[in-house]
């Protein structure tokens, strides 16, 4: 096992650089740079000059890079051109309620897909299964925003029930979540329904059933545990979709999370939070596919890492 | 297992829950106003960058009311004193005393005094990228507690137009640290709003600073939350609901809707941004006269206003909009008489420019080669609307256009390279220095690429005559050539659209299109 462990750390930190090469190239590459959005049409030639000097921009590309990613080890981001935050300032602020908009649009989605799942494997072929899967096909290919105006209109323009915008509280998070999670419950749905009917015809259910198991012991004890570990997989693949999925959900629900930060950041081409975002969301996304990796252990004793 | 798989899970809830800061439920709507019926929301589309004035890219309601100007712009557009009370042009005018009001105060509570004032133009030029709004200065020297004088380089007479402007408002540079930074988590500017909290990404709060000039009232709100909310259908939702008193820049579809409402109230003010089509005039295509007045003449404004704005604009024929200094009526009426639309005149200009023959695309050909160029537009959707109209009134005299959407921030970049054929862009500043500055400038015209030595030395003496009135006709001079040269097609300025409810009294400034925070009273 702690062997394993080693080669995997290794490995993500070899990726985690991967991403950082990549993500300074292209920030790089693409048209627009920073000391025009900051000095708009005031730009001089002298400004210009004075401005690269003072961020450093007037160095080679690798000289920047490896000066980043020095600071970078040391936990310095670097400072936001466009506010003057410090990067790791400016993330610390937003993760609070990306972090939560994440990990509640995941329970939503996990639960729901999962319940939804089960109902469609034990009542297959039936009303039911393919209402629940037409369920998960709309979650799947609804878009975020249209799930979001929607839900808007009805549970907060019409209804009252929950605030249209804005954050103050997990009450403010409940719709976002519904709006993000859905895509991964569409998706948890179709594979728990497509991991349970393999299970089910395995002959250790039939012999649970033969020695006179109940359903619903049959179902939660015997199938749904064995049935999960694709399941497991697929949530933590769905990581990286609901970090993606955050971006439009922020900003329809006008959350100040990393998402809609992300977005600003971009288009004010403001390279040293683009980076430091991206390198702190890629670093989350792997980090979440290693704690994956490590539950299969538990959820099956029969995997064990060398 | 079971054990294991439930410790997990709770350690992640428990996890959330310290990250969501203790408040963990929330209030029923978060942003509903109960309790506090004298605070104004404001929606807003995005979040200033800073709210510092020597460091902000993005100045508007959000930051700007922290800031009283030097000088101010009264309704019809004349400078008035303001935090200046007077000054004086000292011999060959690159010296000016300025006197300053006794009784201001910043938000810090120190006094806004003549060594305040110079601390604050020395960190401006020191560190902000908008220094050139003040000039070349060679020295500020304090002459008593509320005098001072500047000694510029040369001549600026820009500065007085620029002093009317947040850009060089006065701040309180003692708040700040040892490095000379800090404003954000302690500002203190002298505008009628004092700053409470900015919470990134969300909202900025302010109360109302008592010792501003209120005009003899006492204010008529308790606070004002200026609340970023980037969706457009958010924002409208947020303000039908009543969770925000003033939504500025409204989107046109909207406006018929809320118009509807008996409880609101839509503000027009004309903005000062003027939107035009311009070309790299570098390119040889554009290189003839005749080519560029048939472009201006098959353009037909209130087709495009109508059609893509919902007629919330005034078309604009002249290379200023109203709002800036150096606008002029004469011009104004000489270019609409010129340009107005005339497909038959443009046609034979473009036929006495040798574009004659047309292919079996209905496109003008010249040498075997036919008149299609790229037309840049950024990703705003009314201005995509605007160019397709631009496409089918020029395709009317034979000119093929092709629309490149791009980033705003790819187009500011590679238009000073030349990288453009044609743009749909605009440019909104007080002062018609914009032509020299930004438009037609010696080296200056980064988006026009524009260049003529008669023009370029108007605008430079513009740039440094003292005296208002022989200024004013030079701009009349340069902007006369310009209307002969059609450089580019200035189109139209855009209506400033507020809609507000439950005041009893709101005004905006007819030039500078901001809230007046002294004429705002919520009704109770």
């Amino acid at each position: 096992m702690s062997s394993y462990l080693v080669k995997r750390i290794f490995t993500m930190i070899i990726t985690i650089l991967g991403v950082s090469v990549l993500v300074f190239m292209i920030i790089h590459l693409i048209p627009g740079n920073p000391i025009n959005h900051i000095l708009g049409d005031f730009a001089t030639e002298e400004s210009i000059r004075e401005l690269e000097i003072r961020l450093g921009l007037d160095r080679s590309i690798p000289v920047q890079y490896f000066s980043y990613m020095l600071n970078a080890i040391q936990g310095d981001l670097g400072i936001s051109y466009i506010t003057g935050y410090t990067v790791v300032e400016e993330i610390l602020n937003r993760i609070p309620i990306t972090a939560q908009l994440a990990f509640f649009s995941m329970i939503f989605g996990s639960i729901t897909g999962i319940v939804i799942g089960v109902i469609a494997a034990v009542k297959k072929n039936t009303i039911y299964d393919q209402l629940a899967m037409l369920l998960a096909l709309v979650g799947i290919s609804a878009p975020g925003f249209w799930i979001a105006l929607f839900l808007i209109l009805l549970f907060s323009y019409q209804l009252s029930i929950f605030p249209i915008s804005g954050y103050n509280g997990l009450y403010s998070l409940v719709l976002p979540s519904i709006t993000l999670g859905l895509g991964t419950a569409g998706s948890i749905a179709r594979m728990t329904r497509s991991s349970m009917l393999d299970v089910i015809k395995q002959d250790y259910i039939r012999t649970a059933k033969a020695k006179g198991a109940g359903v619903y012991r049959l179902i939660f004890r015997h199938s749904l545990q064995n049935a999960l570990i694709p399941v497991v997989t697929l949530i933590g693949m769905q990581f990286g979709y609901l970090m993606a999925g955050a971006v439009v959900t922020e900003t329809v629900f006008a959350l100040p999370g990393l998402g809609s930060l992300i977005v600003s950041a971009i288009s004010t081409r403001d390279i040293p939070t683009v980076q430091g975002l991206l390198l702190f969301m890629a670093a989350m996304i792997i980090i979440v596919n290693f704690v994956v990796d490590l539950l299969y252990t538990k959820l099956d004793p029969r995997i064990q890492y060398e | 297992m079971k054990r294991r798989s439930f410790v997990f899970f709770t350690m992640l809830l428990i996890l959330a829950l310290v990250l969501s800061g203790c408040n963990w439920w929330g209030k029923s709507d978060s942003n509903s106003k109960e309790g506090s019926n004298r605070e104004v929301v404001v929606g807003l589309v995005s979040e200033p960058d800073s709210v510092d004035i020597h460091r902000t890219s993005s100045t508007g309601e959000a930051n700007t009311p922290l800031y009283d100007t030097l000088l101010k712009l009264d309704n019809d557009g004349n400078i008035i004193p303001n935090l200046i009370t007077d000054y004086e042009v000292v011999g060959d005018g690159k010296e000016v005393i300025f006197n300053l009001k006794k009784d201001a105060v910043f938000h810090s509570g120190k006094p806004l005094n003549a060594e305040a004032v110079k601390l604050s133009f020395e960190r401006l030029v020191a560190s902000s990228p908008f220094s050139t709004n003040a000039g070349e200065i060679e020295s500020i020297e304090v002459l008593s507690e509320y005098s001072f004088k500047i000694k510029w380089i040369n001549q600026f007479a820009p500065f007085f137009i620029n002093a009317t402007t947040p850009f060089l408002a006065p701040l309180d540079v003692s708040v700040l640290n040892d490095k000379g930074d800090g404003f954000e988590k302690n500002p203190s500017g002298s505008g009628p709003l004092k700053l409470i909290e900015i919470n990134r990404g969300d909202s900025i709060v302010y109360e109302p600073y008592k010792d501003f000039d209120w005009k003899g009232q006492e204010p008529g709100f308790d606070s004002v939350k200026f609340r970023f909310i980037p969706d457009e259908e958010t924002r409208i939702l947020e303000f039908k609901k009543g969770n925000v008193d003033v939504l500025l820049n409204v989107p046109y579809q909207y406006i018929e809707d809320l118009e509807k409402d008996s409880e609101v109230t839509i503000k027009r003010v004309p903005g000062d941004v003027l939107s035009y089509l311009g070309w790299n005039n570098k390119l040889p295509i554009f290189q003839d006269v005749n080519v560029r007045q048939a472009i201006a003449l098959a353009i037909d404004r209130d087709s495009i206003i109508d059609n893509t704005l919902n007629g919330e604009a005034q078309a604009v024929f002249g290379p200023l909009p109203k709002a800036a200094f150096g606008y002029s009526e004469k011009i104004e009426k000489m270019a609409t008489n010129k340009y107005t639309r005339d497909t038959d005149a443009a046609k034979k200009l473009l036929s006495e420019a040798g574009w004659n023959e047309t292919n079996k695309d209905g496109v003008v050909v010249k040498d075997g080669k036919e008149f299609s160029v790229d037309l840049w537009v950024d990703d705003d959707p009314a201005n995509q609307r605007a160019a397709q109209v631009i496409q089918s009134q020029l395709m009317e005299i034979g000119i093929k256009i092709t629309i490149s959407v791009k980033e705003a921030a790819t187009i500011i970049e590679q238009t000073p390279n030349g990288a453009h054929e044609m743009l749909l862009w605009s440019f909104g500043w007080p002062d018609a220095d914009v032509l020299n500055f930004l438009l037609f400038g010696k080296d200056k015209s980064k988006r026009l690429h524009y260049e003529n030595e008669k023009i370029y030395s108007i605008l430079e003496k513009g740039a440094i005559e003292m005296d208002q009135e022989a200024r004013l006709k030079l701009y009349e001079k340069a902007q006369e050539m310009l209307v002969e040269e059609s450089p580019f097609v200035p189109l139209y300025v855009k209506e400033n659209i507020t809609a507000i409810r439950n005041f009893e009294s709101f005004e905006i400034h007819p030039i500078e299109g901001s809230i007046e925070w002294t004429s705002v009273k919520v009704k109770e």
